[in-house]
């Protein structure tokens, strides 16, 4: 949301200030933009702190690293020039993140991974070991059946198990 | 218990709970959870049943070797990556590392490692696995027709090449509207056109003819559907070929400045030329109809209208100067 302010000089004395070289608004407006802040050099950081706490591998990368030491997280045929659908994917691919997120409470040790195949919707996550194989097994199902019937197409969800989080470092 | 699940989901992104790993500083969420979660072992804490008896939890199952561990080494690779799926450490028996190393350390190993699973992998495309697909699709391949062998015979029997792109992308969506366009080639020579025609359907067709290859080329993408585009380029060429053929009245009035290619008879090189001679010709001889038609009859006079023509229609080049030094040379007996 940008709000642009501009008041326009009288020429009169526009001209007398002409010779003064600290303005820049010789054509005769000046012009003041307000955006929300983005907040581009905070933006999924974790700060260094005292040294104790553990982070991974994807956390400890800074956005400007994807590309040159992290991968991507989603992958997908609309993102590349003259395809269109990027912004239907995107959405999609935020409300799996936050879904699967809420279903496997507490057992993702790191991000979702999430490729399309075609058609296809695969979902590749990596899970602590906090619940009962079945209940395991009947969250992926649930999880599957359910986004499928959501976005009409089919959905794997490939889960791999560790007994803890994979530590990076410590910052 | 449905509806707490609920009210969680619905307000995942407001609750600050320290146990999950939210960024207090930015106020977005990271979809994992934080490190400092015990991971239950054993029996602890277990919750209180309100006198229906102690609640003995199940021994928590170790897990067992990964399948690595049990791998013949001649096993077939076909069966354990049928098909395309995401990396699995304890499937992979090779220890892969990837990732930016720790100063002073070395990249991580492939056990919970993300960026394994990121990129896509080919482990089910071995030599073995693309011989087992190459002898599945075999019965329904047929044979290459025996009378097409060569691309000139290709171009006799088929004068009409047509071409039109498919696209397969992620999503749910098969259309993609670039899949409507359709380009028709067809060469000039293997059309019947004489000498008028083929001069009128070059000038019709104009910017889509190629002079080197002689390939006529139609692009159609106005109409929603490749049918109807192809339809629309097939009529395009009935009417082009039947146009060529057609003389209109106004056709007559084509003057030397419309003609594609240079023509010696009645041009100013002709004139030039002829009276150049007359005039270096012992006097006497007159300067009569008949005395023209013989100085045209002369073979360096012919020579010389060759090289006129080529140097006019062909350029200049290397060759065609020396031709018209030569021609020029003859003609005044230098």
């Amino acid at each position: 949301m940008a709000a642009s302010l501009s008041s326009i000089r009288n020429v009169r004395v526009l001209s007398a200030l002409a010779w003064s070289s600290s303005l820049c608004s010789i054509s005769g407006s000046r012009g003041l933009h307000v955006t929300v802040s983005c907040c581009k050099n905070r933006a999924a950081r974790i700060r260094v702190g005292k040294g104790d706490k553990p982070v991974t591998y994807e956390q400890a990368h800074h956005p400007h690293h994807i590309g040159h030491r992290k991968g991507w997280l989603s992958q997908h045929t609309n993102n590349l020039k003259g395809e269109d659908g990027a912004a239907e994917r995107t959405v999609e691919d935020v409300f799996i993140r936050k879904f699967t997120f809420g279903t496997f409470h507490g057992c993702l040790a790191n991000e979702i991974v999430i490729k399309r195949r075609g058609n296809l919707l695969n979902v590749c996550a990596v899970m602590l070991q906090k619940l009962p194989p079945q209940k395991f097994y009947f969250l992926i199902g649930y999880t599957e059946s359910l986004l499928s019937h959501f976005y009409k197409c089919p959905v794997k969800l490939e889960i791999q198990t560790l007994q803890d989080k994979i530590v990076y470092k410590y910052l | 218990m449905a509806s707490r699940t609920s009210k969680t989901f619905l307000s995942l992104g407001r609750i600050n709970i320290p146990l999950l790993g939210f960024n207090k500083s930015s106020g977005k969420a990271t979809y994992a959870t934080a490190l400092s979660i015990n991971s239950s072992s054993g029996n602890e804490g277990l919750p209180d049943r309100g006198g229906r008896g102690p609640f003995v939890r199940r021994p928590r199952r170790e897990a067992g070797e990964p399948r690595t561990g049990k791998m013949p080494v001649d096993q077939d690779w076909t069966a354990v990556y049928p098909s395309a799926a995401p990396f699995r450490p304890g499937s992979v028996p090779l220890p892969v590392r990837m990732g930016y190393p720790v100063k002073g350390g070395i990249p991580p190993e492939k056990k919970g490692n993300l960026e394994l699973i990121k990129i896509p992998n080919f482990l089910h495309l071995t030599p073995a696995a693309i011989k087992k697909h190459c002898e599945a699709l075999k019965p329904f391949c047929t044979e290459w027709p025996s009378a097409l062998e060569t691309d000139t015979k290709c171009d006799e029997h088929f004068p009409i090449k047509l071409e039109s792109k498919e696209y397969v992308s992620a999503g749910p969506s098969l259309r993609n509207p670039s899949a409507r366009i359709v380009h028709l080639r067809v060469k000039l020579s293997s059309l019947n056109l004489d000498d008028h025609a083929r001069k009128k359907m070059i000038k019709l067709i104009g910017e889509r003819y190629c002079k080197n290859t002689d390939v006529l080329t139609i692009k159609t993408d106005s109409c929603p559907l490749r049918q109807q585009n192809y339809d629309y380029a097939m009529y395009l060429l009935t009417v082009l070929y039947h146009e060529s053929w057609k003389t209109e009245a106004w056709e007559a009035e084509k003057t030397v400045a419309d003609m594609e290619d240079y023509s010696w008879e009645d041009s100013p090189s002709q004139k030039n030329i002829l009276d150049v001679l007359l005039r270096m010709k012992v006097a006497g001889e007159g300067d009569g109809e008949e005395v023209r038609q013989q100085l045209l009859g002369r073979k360096d006079v012919q020579d010389y209208k060759d090289s006129v023509t080529r140097l006019k229609n062909e350029g200049e080049s290397e060759s065609s100067m020396l031709q018209y030094k030569e021609a020029v040379k003859k003609v005044f007996n230098m």
